[in-house]
Order: structure tokens, then C-alpha cells, then sequence
């Protein structure tokens, strides 16, 4: 049916660091200056596309909101389009909407003015930018073409033919034999330029359909592969080339090198081996780049089984890839994590998973999920909240930064169809989001010093709760790790949640 | 096609008859041109500004809405359009004893002027295109390319709109006499190069600036312009008529290039490669003037011969003149002197990644020797078609009656 009826009828990658495995709207916590706001991007589903920018103010004295989209880095970042004065919202004056058009794939940014009682500020947010699918015709418009289509083309036939039968024909007269004879030529002459112009459309829409899909496909996680070598090294690299399609052009493309990978958190890998089928196990390691390419990690001991393999990386343009593998992995013979690299091992994830809102950590203490007594919702923006307690419930004074950050979460569906590294700022990463800042000209004491507080860069004590702006992507079982530092050691606190 | 329709023009009665006044006496002749004739042209010049409009909007501001002024306006010509046609097919079919009933064709019980009926249709593919359109952006993307399915049906209703025009006005011309007859024939030239405007704009992709040292090129143009072009100037049964058309082309491309800069314009869509202060224009018009007049010269020189041989010598004379010209002149519109408001080569739409991803001052380079050659070759004789083309079209629009 659908082939019927197609008868009928750049961009320069960049610079964002968070895994967007089936999660790719991207929420944000910070501050513009004086204003501390919340920030939701709902992309497109096709790229070119109209994406939504939803921004929350925690205060009352923001008046305007304004939006502008930018390349991340280079050509493209630094000439900024007129913004788009975000709609107040009647009931909720401290919540503003904009909808803006992402013309191309790649790491793009969103600036955002605030503009209140303590004058403008702006903020910057990195958007990795890139199709999802095309969507089909729906039935009715199909109907409404085909019958519009058949009129059209059931027209013109007779048209050219009276056209040529009669228009020569002087008035009172009829026509002749002869111009019968010339109109049903005419006819079949038009009917053979009809059939090629819908050829040739139906040609071209084939060709279009095909260089989108491409860059979707092009654009969907890549797969890892994965290798044991020599009993406990994991070499991991792409299983084919990584490649930056642009919007509608078949042959333009960026080839991405592993050599051009930058780091993140100190890291140009971040990979997480989860234990299925129940999520029992967890490593978050950082395998180190060899010559050609592939990254390597000397593997902890670990027992055998089935292992699901996410990577994080990001390109030096900034856009994130989070290579996804699966490995079988006989025992692991090692020594323990070190560093920065940590392990989680625990209760398997039963399907119904029992919902938990207390995690047990090291010595007795353990880390509540503040999250009131209301159902999880899938596409709704919130703020996770988390503390940390000691064995007596008071509030820990030992927390340390974790690779920069107060604390790291992995959100994991059940089925592994939802992959999300987010962080207290929310789903961006440091990385991105210090490219992102760096591109704003002006920007105030305060708003730089609101900064360090969500990533935490301090040495001192961290505060005891920690929060992230997430939402779910879609209805179903996950599992979250709750990464934090304390008294130099890294603890992973697991949660099980149901959304609806 | 056109064989049988025309198979001795230089020796038919009725276009010997057209050199000196109306084909038939019968009619009522009317002093003025009807209202439907001046909102046909309306709506056509307005589709017109509007169409030029909305290519600069898309270059300068990005195409943020459909709503945009400029799409409306060319939409408000597309109902002007809808409504002169429409009228005149209802009028006539409903009224059953009517002089214009004469000079109607009938299709499916439906009656009016053959133009009329070519107009309406293409109006009703126009408007079709829109919601396909539509589905299309939300499908695939706001498309930023000229070539997709509902972008061609869009230019087929809007081609099919204007050789609708152009035959209502052919055939009134060839009923009247005096000097609305004079009236009409320049209504005639002035759709016939509205007609060429649009063909240069879908044209583009292969006559644009950087290309004109391709063959590619002048096989483009060879398809493209001498059929509408020469059809619109022998139709006229003007001396000079494809000149003429040339030249308002001409006039209509440097009026876009110099008046539209005057607006002011910043992009609403990101990200922006070049800083947009004002609507930008499509590029300095091409030189068909003089491969008109080549072909103006060489038809009064052939008059009185077949339509085959007029189209073998007219047709590659007519590449070859363009090629003459076209080609240095390009060598002009690299350099420094043409990065002014006069050729507008400094100007860039804002997603060009001009001096980022290709110099915009270097030719893109011209196929291998052999292949230059064969696709020349493949010009003149394709133009040898296209002319043939345009001057039976031509001459059917000389004795076209109804």
C-alpha cells in the first residue's frame, strides 16, 4: 500500500558527553546567573524538526525567557539566529515554553537568556541532535491524497485531449474527425508524461526515504564489539565506523575517528558492564585507548555470565556515542577496582520488580530516594532526590566529589532499552556543558559560581542529598545506580522503579 | 505530438491568417479585458512576488512557519487564480445558451476556455501540494531541497497554472482585434516570462553560479528555456518576441536582486554560518537575452521554413549564444568586482557554509574532457528538441481559438 502510494507521488558534527540509548530529551538543572532554572529539550522526532524547550524558574522575578539554537563549536556557534521569546504560561508564570527548529544533526546548543529583576543572565546547554524515524502517513491523509491524487490525474488526460480537440474547432462548429484523432494521441502522449512524472517522483521518494533512514540508522547507538584477550583484558571498539550523517545528503558524511574521542570526567571512556539478566552486577570502568583505535581495560575479578556492554564516548565535536554489546565472560581471574573504575553486586531485578526507596551502602549507612508517595511517570521532568544517611539516620559529612561531580546515576531499563549516564546537572555532561558555558560571551560572577556548586568541583565535604533532573522515556521497569564517593571509597546504591 | 498537430506551419491559413488579425469574426468582441484575465494575472504576478519573496525569507529568516507573509501571498495568488478559473468553468457550464459557450471546450460535462480548465487544475495541484507537503516536513524533516514529491507537484500545478493563462489569453488574442488585442499580447509576454522565472528557479541546481563552467550547465539550460521561452515569444506573434521575454526575465531577476536587499532580515532558525542582516536574492539572472535574440534572428530568417528546420538551427544557436556569453561572464562573478548590490555575489543565505566547506569564488570543477564534450553534444541536440518544442507550442497558441 504504502509503495502505491509513493507512486503517486550541514552540518558540521561537535561537543556533548551523555548516552542517549532510547533517553534522548535532555534535562538540565542550573543557573542563568541569578535565576536558577529547570530545563527540558523535547526533541524532534525527525531532524529537520521542531523541538520543545520547556524552562521552570525556581524563582518568581524571571520575566523572559528567550531561546536561540547554535552549533555547539566552530562554524555555526558563534552567530546567534533571533531569539524565540518563550510563552509564559498563564496558570504557572515561573514555567515557559518555546518551540524552536533543530535544522541539523550533531551536537547543537541552546542558549538561553533570563531576563528579570536582577537584570539578564544565560545559560548554555549542550543538545546532541539527531532523527529518530519517519513517521507514516496516517489514514486519513492517505484517503485525502489517493482520492486527491485520482482527481488529478483523471483530470488532466481529458483536459489536454478536449483541449486539443476542440480548441482550434472555430465556435458553432464541431470537431472533426481529424481532431478526434489528434486528441487521442494528445491523450496518450499525456498519459506516458503522467506515468514518468509519477515514476520519476515515486524514484525520488524512494531516494529520500532511504537517505533518512540512513541517518537514522547511521545515528542509532552502534553496536560494540567486544573481545576477551589473554584471559582478563576486554578490548571493546565500534563494529563498524562511526559516522555524522548530514541532514538530506547522501554522500556528505563526517567519518568519527576513535583518535579524536575527548574526555569526559577525566575519561575518554566510560563503559558499564551490567550482569543480566537480572542487573545483579554492575562495573563502571574506564578503559584506556591503544594504538588503532580500540579501548582496553584489564578486567577486575568478576564472576561468569552474561554481561550487557554500554560505552560512553564523545567525539571531539561533541556529540555523544554509547556503543552497546553484549559479551559472555567465563570467571575473571583479577585484582579489585581501583581508581576511579567501582562495582556493584546485589539482588537480581525481579519482573514485577518490588519498588525500593532505601539502599543500603558500606558500614550500615544507607541512601533514601526522597521520592514522595505518588507513581513515576514516563516523560515527566522531576527532580530525583537523594540522601545519604549514616547507620543512625543522621546526614553523612563524608561524601567527596566522584570523578567531579557529587554523585553519578545510570538509569537502566529492564529490557536494556533505556541507557542514561546522568549527573546531578542532569543528562549533559561536564564536558559538553564546559563547552557550551565557554561560548557565552558575558556571563556573571554568579552565574559561573552556580556552576562550580551543581559540579561540585569543591574538595570539602558534600552536602548529604544529591539530585537529578531526569525523566523516565517510557513506561516500564528500570533499575537505577546511585553512584557516590565516600571517605575515598566509590558505593553504589541501587534502586528498582516501576513507571507508568 | 506536435507533428500532428502542426504538420505544415509555415503554410497554415490560420497562422498566416493570426499575422494579421483575428482568427474569426464571430465574436462579440468586448473593449476591455475581462475582470477574470486581470485576476488571473494577479494572482499570478503576486504568486510571483510572493514565490521571489519566499525564496529570500527561506535564505534569510529560515522557513519558521508556513504562515509566513510571503507564503501567504502566494497562496492569496493561488485563490485568485482558483477563483478566476473557477468562475469562468461554473459561469459557463451553468449558463446554457452563452456566447462564451462558443468558444468553451468541454470535459466531463464541465465547460469553459481549454486555458481555464488547465489553470483550475493546476490551482487544485497547487493547493493539494500544501497538506502533502505537510506530511512530508513531519516525515522526513523540513526539507531545505527544491527537488521532492510535493515541491514538483507544487511546481507542476503552478507550471500548469501559467500555460493555463497563457492559452486563455492565446486564444483571446486571436479573437480580437485593436488594441486590446495589443493589451493582451503584453498580459501574453509578461506570463510568458513569469514562466521562464520559474523554470530558471527550478533550474537552478544545475545553472547555479558555481556551475557555469559545467556542461551540466548548458544541458540544463538547453532542456529548460528555449521550449517556454520561444513558445511565449512566437505566441505573442511578436517580431521580437523571445527578446522581449528575455528581457522582462531579465527585468524581473535584477529587480528581485537590487529591491529585496532593501529589507531588512535576521534568521529565526540556527544554526547561522553567515551574518544575515537583509533578504537575500537568488542569484544575478542568467543571459538568456542574448541567446533570444539569436533565436528572435534566426526564426525571421526561417519563417517561411518547416518547424524541424527552424528547431535544428535555432536550437543549438541558441546554446551556443548562451554559452557564449554565460561563460565569460561567469569568469566576472568570481572576482572581486562582482561582490556588490549590483551582482550580488556577497551575498550568502545563512545556512551556506560559504568559507567554511567550499570556497564560494571557485568554479566547482567542470567534467573530464570527454564527458564535457558529450554532454555539450547532448545540449544541442536536446535543445534541437526543446525548440522544436516551443515552436509548435508556439504556433498552437497562434491559432488557438478557445
Amino acid at each position: 500500500m504504502r509503495d502505491w502510494w509513493k507512486i503517486l507521488l550541514v552540518c558540521l558534527a561537535t561537543v556533548p558527553a551523555y548516552a542517549h540509548v532510547g533517553s534522548p530529551d535532555v534535562y538540565y538543572e542550573g543557573d542563568a546567573g541569578p535565576y536558577h532554572l529547570f530545563v527540558t529539550v523535547r526533541l524532534p522526532q525527525v531532524i529537520p524538526g521542531v523541538a520543545e524547550f520547556q524552562v521552570r524558574s525556581a524563582s518568581s522575578d524571571v520575566q523572559a525567557i528567550r531561546v536561540v539554537v547554535l552549533r555547539l563549536t566552530g562554524p555555526g556557534s558563534n552567530l546567534p539566529s533571533v531569539p524565540d521569546e518563550a510563552q509564559r504560561s498563564k496558570v504557572d508564570p515561573q514555567f515557559f515554553v518555546s518551540n524552536l527548529w533543530f535544522m541539523e544533526y550533531g551536537a547543537l546548543q541552546v542558549r538561553i537568556e533570563a531576563e528579570g529583576s536582577k537584570g539578564k543572565a544565560q545559560l548554555s546547554i549542550p543538545v546532541a541532535s539527531f532523527g529518530r524515524e519517519s513517521l507514516p502517513m496516517v489514514r486519513g491523509l492517505r484517503g485525502l491524497l489517493g482520492f486527491f491524487f485520482f482527481v488529478l490525474g483523471l483530470g488532466i488526460i481529458p483536459i489536454i485531449g478536449a483541449t486539443v480537440r476542440h480548441s482550434n474547432v472555430p465556435p458553432g462548429e464541431v470537431p472533426q474527425a481529424s481532431d478526434e484523432r489528434r486528441a487521442r494521441l494528445a491523450m496518450c502522449f499525456a498519459a506516458l508524461l503522467l506515468a514518468s512524472f509519477l515514476y520519476m517522483n515515486k524514484s525520488l521518494w524512494d531516494d529520500e526515504a532511504a537517505i533518512y533512514e540512513r541517518s537514522v540508522k547511521l545515528l542509532k547507538p552502534p553496536r560494540a564489539e567486544t573481545t576477551l584477550v589473554a584471559g582478563n583484558r576486554l578490548v571493546i571498539r565500534p563494529a563498524a565506523q562511526l559516522i555524522m550523517p548530514i541532514a538530506g545528503m547522501r554522500r556528505l558524511s563526517r567519518k568519527i575517528s576513535m583518535n579524536e574521542m575527548i574526555a569526559d570526567h577525566g575519561h575518554l571512556m566510560h563503559l558499564f558492564l551490567i550482569g543480566m539478566p537480572g542487573m545483579e552486577r554492575m562495573w563502571h570502568l574506564h578503559p584506556e585507548r591503544e594504538a588503532g583505535g580500540a579501548f582496553s581495560q584489564r578486567l577486575p575479578a568478576m564472576p561468569a555470565g552474561k554481561y550487557a556492554v554500554f560505552a560512553d564516548l564523545v567525539d571531539k565535536t561533541g556529540f555523544p556515542w554509547t556503543l552497546v554489546g553484549n559479551i559472555d565472560l567465563p570467571p575473571i581471574v583479577g585484582v579489585g577496582v581501583a581508581g576511579d573504575d567501582s562495582e556493584w553486586q546485589g539482588e537480581r531485578l525481579a519482573i514485577p520488580a518490588s519498588e525500593n526507596t532505601v539502599a543500603p551502602l558500606s558500614g550500615g549507612a544507607h541512601m533514601i530516594w526522597e521520592r514522595g508517595g505518588g507513581p513515576l511517570k514516563a516523560n515527566m521532568p522531576a527532580s530525583f532526590r537523594f540522601r545519604v544517611e549514616e547507620k543512625d539516620g543522621s546526614p553523612v559529612h563524608n561524601l567527596e566529589p566522584y570523578m567531579g561531580m557529587a554523585a553519578h546515576a545510570e538509569v537502566v531499563g529492564s529490557d536494556l532499552s533505556v541507557f542514561a549516564h546522568i549527573h546531578p546537572v542532569g543528562s549533559v555532561s561536564m564536558a559538553a556543558l564546559d563547552l557550551a558555558q565557554a561560548g557565552l560571551t558575558t556571563q556573571s560572577p554568579a552565574a559561573v559560581s552556580g556552576m562550580e556548586m551543581g559540579m561540585t568541583h569543591s574538595s570539602g565535604g558534600l552536602p548529604p542529598d544529591v539530585r537529578f533532573p531526569y525523566g523516565f522515556p517510557q513506561p516500564g521497569t528500570y533499575r537505577i545506580f546511585v553512584q557516590v564517593k565516600r571517605s575515598g571509597r566509590i558505593e553504589t546504591a541501587v534502586f528498582n522503579a516501576r513507571v507508568h | 505530438m506536435s507533428d500532428v498537430l502542426l504538420p505544415r506551419a509555415h503554410t497554415d491559413p490560420a497562422i498566416l491568417a493570426a499575422q494579421s488579425g483575428p482568427l474569426t469574426s464571430a465574436l462579440v468582441e468586448t473593449a476591455a479585458i475581462p475582470w477574470t484575465i486581470w485576476m488571473l494575472f494577479g494572482g499570478i504576478v503576486m504568486a510571483l512576488v510572493g514565490g521571489s519573496w519566499d525564496f529570500a525569507w527561506h535564505m534569510s529568516i529560515g522557513r519558521d512557519t508556513f504562515w509566513t507573509p510571503a507564503h501567504i501571498l502566494v497562496q492569496l495568488g493561488g485563490i485568485l487564480v482558483g477563483i478566476a478559473s473557477g468562475y469562468t468553468i461554473l459561469s459557463t457550464t451553468s449558463a446554457e445558451v452563452s456566447p462564451t459557450r462558443d468558444y468553451s471546450v468541454r470535459v466531463l460535462g464541465l465547460y469553459g476556455p481549454a486555458g481555464a480548465l488547465l489553470a483550475f487544475w493546476g490551482w487544485v495541484a497547487m493547493i493539494f501540494s500544501a497538506p502533502f507537503d505537510n506530511w512530508w516536513h513531519n516525515a522526513y524533516g523540513l526539507d531545505v531541497k527544491l527537488f521532492t514529491p510535493p515541491h514538483n507537484l507544487l511546481s507542476l500545478g503552478w507550471f500548469a497554472t501559467q500555460i493555463g493563462v497563457m492559452i486563455w489569453i492565446a486564444a483571446m488574442i486571436n479573437r480580437s482585434t485593436g488594441v486590446l488585442r495589443a493589451r493582451l499580447t503584453w498580459l501574453l509576454l509578461i506570463i510568458g516570462s513569469i514562466c521562464v522565472c520559474l523554470v530558471a528557479v527550478l533550474s537552478l541546481e544545475g545553472t547555479q553560479t558555481l556551475l557555469l563552467h559545467t556542461a551540466f550547465c548548458y544541458l540544463t539550460a538547453a532542456l529548460c528555456f528555449p521550449a517556454v521561452l520561444i513558445a511565449a515569444g512566437r505566441g505573442s506573434l511578436r517580431r521580437w518576441g523571445c527578446t522581449t521575454v528575455a528581457a522582462m526575465y531579465t527585468a524581473i531577476g535584477l529587480a528581485a536582486e537590487w529591491l529585496l536587499p532593501l529589507f531588512p532580515a535576521r534568521p529565526k532558525l540556527g544554526p547561522v554560518y553567515q551574518k544575515v542582516t537583509h533578504l537575500i536574492p537568488l542569484q544575478f539572472p542568467l543571459l538568456l537575452l542574448v541567446p533570444a535574440f539569436v533565436a528572435d534572428l534566426l526564426l525571421q530568417r526561417l519563417e517561411r521554413r518547416s518547424s524541424w528546420v527552424k528547431a535544428v538551427f535555432v536550437g543549438p544557436a541558441f546554446v551556443l549564444g548562451f554559452l557564449a556569453v554565460q561563460w565569460p561572464f561567469a569568469n566576472f562573478l568570481m572576482t572581486p568586482a562582482s561582490r556588490n548590490w549590483i551582482f550580488g555575489r556577497a551575498y550568502f543565505p545563512y545556512f551556506d557554509t560559504a568559507f567554511v566547506l567550499y570556497d564560494p569564488y571557485r568554479f566547482r570543477a567542470p567534467e573530464k574532457p570527454a564527458v564535457f564534450m558529450l554532454t555539450m553534444l547532448a545540449a544541442l541536440v536536446v535543445a534541437i528538441v526543446t525548440t522544436r518544442l516551443g515552436v509548435a507550442w508556439g504556433d498552437w497558441m497562434r491559432r488557438v481559438r478557445r
